[in-house]
Order: C-alpha cells, then structure tokens, then sequence
C-alpha cells in the first residue's frame, strides 16, 4: 500500500491524461512520471530516506514529492518563505540526505545534507532503475507545524495514513479523471495531500491557482470559471474573501461542483452568502488536526445555516472513531490516518495513547442529530488564516531579545479572518519596543507575527500566579 | 485620508517597528499585509468613506501603498 500505487495505476491506465496545469506549462501523467522516476534514479545513487523540498508550490514542487516517494524516501515540504533560521531548524532537525530546490545551493543553508537542482535534473540521462514500493508503515512525508514548546514540530505520517485520508476524500467527493481540481495549499499544509494524491489517485488534472490571484478575489473567480474547475479545497477565510468581493454575481461557475473548507471555522454568514451564490455547489465542512487528517466532516445543509450558530463539524470520517471526555470535552481520535509520531531530532517520538488514540486538544461535543460540535481549544493554540499557531513559539522568540523580561502571546479574534496572534511585552527599562519588533518579524513566518504589540510594566497574574489571559485580552483587544 | 488609513493598518493589519519611517509609497503587501488584511481594509474604506469599491478593482496595484489607496478611494468618492 503505497501512496504512489494508485498514481503509478493511472499513469498505466490513463497515460495521455493531464495531471499538471501551471499557467501555460501543462503536464500528462506519463511524463510526470518520466520526470519523476528520472530525479528518482539520482536521489537512489546514494542511501536516502528522507528529503527536503524546498520549492513552491506547483509542478517543479510536485515532481520532487512523487521522485522521494519513488525512491522509496519520506518528503519533507519546506515553506521557502519562512525566516532563515526557522528553515534551518527544521532542516537540521528532519536529519534529511538531500534537498530538493532550484538554482544554486543558497548560502544560508546550514546542513550536511546534499542539493539537487531540479532544473539540472530534467537534462540528466535517464538511469535504468525500478522505483522502490514502499512498506505502508514507512513515512511518506512529515509535516512541519508550529510547536507548543517554542520550536517547530514534525508531524510523521505513513504510506497507510496518508492512502487512507486519500482514498476516503477520493471516494466521499467521487473524484474521477473528468475532475479539474484547484490547487492553493502549500504542500507543508495538509490541505495539499487532497490536492495531490486524491486527485491523481483518480487521474484527474491539478490546476495550480497562480501565486497573487488570493489578493485579487474577482480574478480568483474569473480563473476559476475559465479553468472550469469542478473541485477546490481551501480556507474559509479565503472562501470568505470570494463570497464577499469575488464578482461571484457576474461570474457563475457551472463548472464548480464541489467546495471542501478546513483549517478554521467559516463564519455562518459568509459561508450562508457563499451558499447563496452558488446554489447548485456542494459543500463540506473538514475537521482535523494535521495529526490524524480530516477525522470528522459535515455535508453542509443550507436550510441549517443560520447566523449566530457555528456550523457543526459533524460525523466521523475516514473510518475514525472518536472519544469525548466525560469533564473536559476533549476530543481523541483512533485512525488509520493518525500519525506515526512527532519527528525530533531525527527520531521518531511516540505520540498516540496505548490504545492508539490522539488527544486533540479540541473541545467538542454532540449535538442532538448525534453530530460533532467544535467549541475551542482547550490549550492557548491559535489558528490564522488556517494555520496552527502556537503562542509559545511566539514567545519563544521574543524572549530570545536580550531587552524583553518576560512576554505573552494571545489571539485576538476578528469577525471576518477569526484569529490574530498579538502580543504583550514587559522590557527592560530604557528599552524600547521598536528594537524588539524587528527582530521578531525577521524571525517568524507572516502568518505567526503578532499584529499588534503592546508594551506593559508587568503581565496581569491571576493569585495563583498563572498569567491572567482574560485581563491580557481586555488589555490587547482595547488598547 | 492618510492618517486615518495608517492609523487603521498600523493598529490593526500590519505590524511594522517604525511607522513613521514607512513612507507614502512603501510597499504595504511586503510588510505584510495579506488577503485577509486586504478583505478588512477595504471593509474599513467602505465604512468609513461611504465609497463602494468595485470588486473588479480589488488588485494588489491599488493596495500596495498610502498613495495607490488613496487616489483609489479619491476615484470613487468624486465618480
């Protein structure tokens, strides 16, 4: 059970088929497949398990994923536009034999591990050699996510984690070789297993959306109506964007057939203006953690959605089966999608419960249909723009200014876009916040900078001496 | 005009260490102003200048600095 298996079935089946669109490069599924057994053979020259990709979104990128999974290794994606020294950790950290990118090797790389230039490549002689098929318990890829001790954490997943979620979404969206399916994920964010595996799983053509249309909502739609695109699935702050200020009036999509949503949860009124613009769409609410993928999800039923209730995340997917606890509320999940452990240092540590459950962290419920109902987080983990965020790794990094005391990360929520990290600063005396904020921009990726940063004599603490999060917000969100 | 857009992006969008220094024409989508900051922002104009931006010209040319957005408000408020 590779995830390559039912890719490699459709390249027999459906060579001629498009796999690939990227602006005016299109690709079939044969010679994807050439393309990539060809980086394969070079990365199979020496003993190598696994490797970083560091290349954006887009075909170049999903070459380099489906030749490390040929040569029998696990992917690493990096997002190249986070901070040097962010790459650098987890680069050090995946203890990876290669890298992956274009050009020259860049000179703030600090890692043994060697680099392939992947515009090289596509001139280098074919070697004759038989790509490996991987043991279903290997890794396939280990997704790096912001971690709740300040650093960076791997998440490892399996050949049988990743099939599952795969062909779970390739048989409940009926995915078939007609589909078009847009492509906006990075592929570090889970969205992206979706974007490439169910889809040339079932040899339809992934149509990566061009970099910048997502500040441009109404050229997103008119791309989407000329691309014909039957499937896309993104964010609902970005689908919010689309049902606000895409022209979707003007622009009818009788392509579309199916919108997906996960990462946060999609404010009901926009989600309801959404609806409204495109009547004959299917939609479907994910739920999951990167940990155990989409473990639960709701069929959208428009008659339901009414402003001022949350939506639910409703029944169990991918064969998962799900636990609340009795006090708490929080939710653990045992599937066949679940992780195969954090990746540290280059091992793998343990992370499910002896009977194989995860612990999310979410604080859920049933409702009265037996539905699943998501009510926060019980830890202080943030989401923006549907990445996790996570305060520490945001404190982490204040407190490495030598004019910072003490700090504390908390999000603040907006109507429209849901969470925002920002942040309180205690400092040294003389000290000026100007000298911290630089910095600290330098260090985190976008969507982990505070939006907003407020200079205190000292942090509110409740009596037992714990930070008082409540009097922070009230301070944050009316300063 | 200006004041109040900087005021808005600065508290609320994007974060930069010296607003003072951030002139007219710098560049706003490279410090950080993103979909979502775009989405607000230009629900904030909306509100706030009784102008209707047509969806058409939401583009990152008539966002990218103080300057682009306000002779794109100052279009709608005259047309």
């Amino acid at each position: 059970m590779s995830l390559l298996s039912a890719f490699n079935r459709q390249c027999q089946n459906a060579p001629d088929n498009i796999a690939f669109i990227e602006g005016d490069r299109q690709l079939g599924y044969r010679q994807v497949l050439q393309r990539a057994d060809q980086l394969s053979a070079c990365l199979m020259a020496n003993p190598c398990r696994r490797v970083v990709i560091a290349l954006d979104r887009g075909i170049d990128a999903a070459i380099a994923i489906l030749a490390v999974l040929g040569a029998g290794a696990c992917y690493i994606p990096l997002d190249i536009k986070n901070p040097a020294n962010r790459l650098n950790y987890i680069i050090n950290d995946a203890n990876a034999q290669y890298m992956i990118g274009k050009g020259q090797r860049p000179g703030w790389l600090e890692t043994p591990a060697l680099w392939l230039d992947i515009e090289q490549l596509t001139d280098a002689p074919q070697i004759a050699s038989r790509p490996v098929e991987a043991s279903a318990e290997a890794l396939a890829a280990i997704l790096y996510t912001s971690g709740s001790t300040g650093t960076p954490k791997g998440v490892a997943l399996s050949h049988r984690a990743m099939c599952n979620f795969a062909d779970w979404a390739a048989d409940t969206f009926r995915i078939s070789q007609n589909d078009r399916i847009a492509s906006l994920a990075p592929f570090h964010f889970d969205l992206s297993v979706f974007d490439l595996f169910s889809s040339l799983g079932c040899g339809a053509a992934v149509h990566f959306i061009p970099a910048g249309l997502t500040l441009s909502p109404s050229r997103l739609t008119a791309w989407l109506s000329e691309q014909q695109i039957s499937v896309f699935y993104t964010v609902p702050s970005l689908l919010s964007f689309i049902a606000l200020k895409g022209s979707l009036a003007a622009t009818p999509l009788p392509d579309l057939k199916t919108v997906l949503f996960a990462g946060e949860v999609f404010p009901t009124p926009q989600l309801k203006t959404l609806c409204e613009l495109l009547p004959d769409v299917n939609f479907y609410n994910l739920y999951g953690p990167t940990e155990t993928n989409v473990c639960c999800y709701w069929p959208v039923e428009r008659k339901r959605l009414q402003t001022g209730q949350t939506i639910p995340i409703g029944y169990p997917a991918c064969g998962a089966v799900l636990q609340i606890d009795a006090e708490t509320g929080d939710l653990a999940v045992q599937s066949t999608s679940n992780l195969s452990g954090y990746w540290q240092q280059g091992q793998l540590i343990n992370a499910l419960s002896a009977d194989h459950y995860y612990q999310t962290g979410d604080r859920v419920s049933l409702n009265e249909r037996g539905e699943y109902c998501y009510h926060g987080r019980l830890d202080r983990m943030l989401k923006c723009s549907g990445y996790r965020v996570e305060p520490a790794e945001i404190e982490a990094v204040l407190l490495q200014c030598p004019e910072v005391i003490s700090c504390a990360v908390i999000g603040i929520t907006d109507a429209t876009c849901g969470q925002r990290p920002a942040a309180a600063v205690v400092l040294k005396p003389g000290d000026r916040l100007e000298a911290v904020i630089k910095p600290v921009k330098q260090k985190l990726p976008v969507y982990m900078q505070p939006c907003k940063f407020i200079e205190l004599e000292t942090l509110p603490y409740l009596s037992n001496g714990k930070t008082d999060y409540q009097e922070l917000h009230r301070q944050l969100e009316n300063n | 005009m200006k004041k109040k857009l900087r005021n808005f992006i600065f508290q609320e969008l994007v974060f930069v260490a010296e607003p003072e220094q951030f002139s007219d024409d710098d560049n706003l989508l490279e410090a950080g102003l993103d979909s979502m900051g775009i989405m607000r922002l230009i629900m904030f104009i909306e509100n706030e200048y009784g102008v209707t931006l047509p969806d058409t010209e939401i583009e990152p040319d008539n966002v990218q600095s103080f300057n682009a957005l306000e002779q794109w408000i100052l279009r709608h408020q005259n047309g």
